[in-house]
């Protein structure tokens, strides 16, 4: 479980980029930040990870303050994964790169390397490949997948998907996924709502260092005010059912108007078209 | 450190000086403090350039690159103690001694450190790098590819600080603790080089990318629209500066 009480944060003193936040966020749940750019999502996921300290308040992980770990202790706890991931690859072997963290950590026994192992298999690695020679989807997935080796219970994505075609956007996401359903708690940055919308079950929105939504990812998403205030542009499901809603008044309170996913549309238009509802043919 | 080296904005005299004769100035001011011998001459030269960078407003960075530059001087100061055997003797050492000598030697280099590194901050602290290279080019004669090198070389020291800042940061989510003495501290530090050193090809392959696409080969001296006059303050400073190189031999 991760904590924010309070907090406040500033990269210079007269400029907060946090501004009394407060939030807690259950061991196993998914949840996004979204906002504008500067509006203090990455510096969220820095307090997280005490990569930062707050200037007012306190975050807590499992209960303890942030600042009484240290970074080794946080590191067990908590996986960060940035948007560059050649700011965080810094090995000459994909292999020395997924024993980085263990190595570091002083944890580097049997057991790691058959986490390693494990690992390389499960994403297809050639564990003597020089990382820098990766092209920048598998970049990104060796970032991930050296960050996950650790089995993190917290996960932190800050722009994950940045720079990355679609599959390679996909395989990430599926990866993150998988280690969510496990019992994982993922806290990610994103700007792509169609991907929030697949994947994020709580979204936390931010403008100007403070947060002025945060609920279930569709209740906010459907939220026109919420929307403008953070600037956020709803996906495409979401504000085609609404704009049928607003056209069509047969159609308001129908489940069309309610549908987020393509799959709850298509359902909803066969129902409209049995019902008879609205001007649907 | 953010905004190492980065320009000021500002009124001051300094700031509306020639960009040439600012650079030449602070060359001889740093010619003038290695040829000095003085402790009062260099005490004295420390003491205007705090002055000078008081005038612009600058005092906070100037005394915040004194201290690092102190630090590093320090090291140096160490080993001309224990390598200067001059003086009464104080101390014995296998090879030697340290004597008031050595005392001295090791004040020199740290006085000498920094007065000579303060004018040359100030420039850059006062002047664009644009108007530098685009004066070094006007003025000097200097070809522009040169000046260009110079400049990038200059506006890339905080772009590539940004990167190792973000590099210890995503290794400290990683785990490792960069706390501790300066030789674990320097062996931690030492595989980061790795991703400065890719970050910085990369980045300088698209910078020379992206001036050639906007017709950096096409630039000649003529091309820049900016004039560069002297002004009599101008005549007056240098004429200090080569007062002060002429007192830096004589001391």
């Amino acid at each position: 479980m991760i904590e924010f009480q309070n907090v406040s944060a500033a990269y210079e003193v007269e400029t907060p980029a946090v501004r009394n936040a407060s939030l807690t966020i259950a061991d196993g749940e998914f949840v996004a930040f979204v906002g504008s750019n500067g509006a203090g999502k990455s510096t969220m996921m820095r307090l997280a990870n005490n990569l930062l300290a707050p200037t007012e308040g306190c975050v807590l992980v499992d209960g303890v303050p942030t600042s009484e770990l240290r970074a080794s202790q946080l590191a067990r706890h908590v996986g960060f994964l940035f948007q560059n991931p050649d700011r965080q690859i810094c090995c000459d072997t994909v292999r020395e790169e997924l024993e980085f963290a263990f190595r570091v950590q002083g944890r580097l026994d049997a057991r790691a390397a058959k986490l390693v192992d494990e690992t390389i298999e499960r994403f297809g690695f050639d564990p003597d490949a020089e990382p820098y020679l990766l092209n920048r989807g598998t970049r990104q997935l060796l970032a991930l997948a050296s960050v996950i080796v650790g089995e993190p219970t917290t996960l932190i994505l800050d722009e994950p998907t940045t720079g990355l075609d679609y599959l390679e956007c996909c395989e990430v996401m599926d990866v993150v996924s998988g280690l969510n359903q496990r019992g994982a708690t993922v806290l990610m940055v994103c700007h792509d709502m169609e991907l929030i919308a697949d994947y994020a079950k709580r979204l936390v929105v931010m403008t100007a260092g403070e947060i002025i939504a945060d609920g279930p990812t569709f209740d906010i998403l459907r939220d026109v005010d919420v929307c403008e205030r953070g600037n956020l542009e709803p996906p495409h499901v979401v504000a085609i059912s609404q704009r049928l809603a607003a056209e069509d008044s047969g159609l308001a309170g129908t489940p069309l108007a309610r549908a987020n996913t393509l799959d709850q549309m298509l359902e909803a238009i066969d129902g409209a078209r049995q019902t008879g509802k609205g001007n649907l043919r | 450190m953010r905004g190492f080296l980065e320009y000021v904005p500002g009124s001051s005299l300094l700031h509306r000086m020639n960009p040439v004769t600012k650079l030449a100035c602070s060359l001889l001011a740093i010619f003038a403090c290695f040829l000095a011998n003085s402790l009062v001459f260099l005490a004295a030269v420390l003491v205007v350039d705090y002055v000078l960078a008081a005038r612009c407003k600058l005092l906070p960075q100037t005394l915040g690159l004194s201290k690092a530059v102190a630090s590093f001087s320090l090291m140096l100061a160490i080993i001309a103690l224990l390598t200067t055997p001059e003086g009464t003797p104080i101390v014995g050492l296998p090879w030697g001694y340290i004597g008031t000598g050595s005392l001295r030697a090791m004040a020199l280099v740290v006085l000498r450190l920094l007065a000579c590194a303060i004018p040359l901050f100030l420039t850059f602290y006062v002047t664009k790098v644009n108007d530098i290279s685009n004066a070094l080019v006007k003025v000097c004669h200097v070809p522009y590819r040169y000046a260009f090198v110079f400049t990038s070389t200059v506006r890339f020291i905080p772009v590539f600080m940004n990167d190792m800042e973000g590099i210890m940061e995503a290794q400290t989510a990683r785990g490792v603790e960069f706390d501790g003495g300066l030789i674990k501290r320097l062996r931690l530090m030492a595989p980061l080089c790795v991703p400065l050193l890719v970050s910085s090809v990369r980045k300088t392959n698209s910078a020379a990318i992206a001036a050639e696409v906007r017709g950096f080969s096409l630039r000649t001296r003529e091309s820049g629209h900016k004039r560069y006059p002297f002004a009599p303050l101008d005549a007056i400073t240098f004429a200090a500066c080569v007062a002060l190189l002429v007192a830096g031999v004589v001391l």
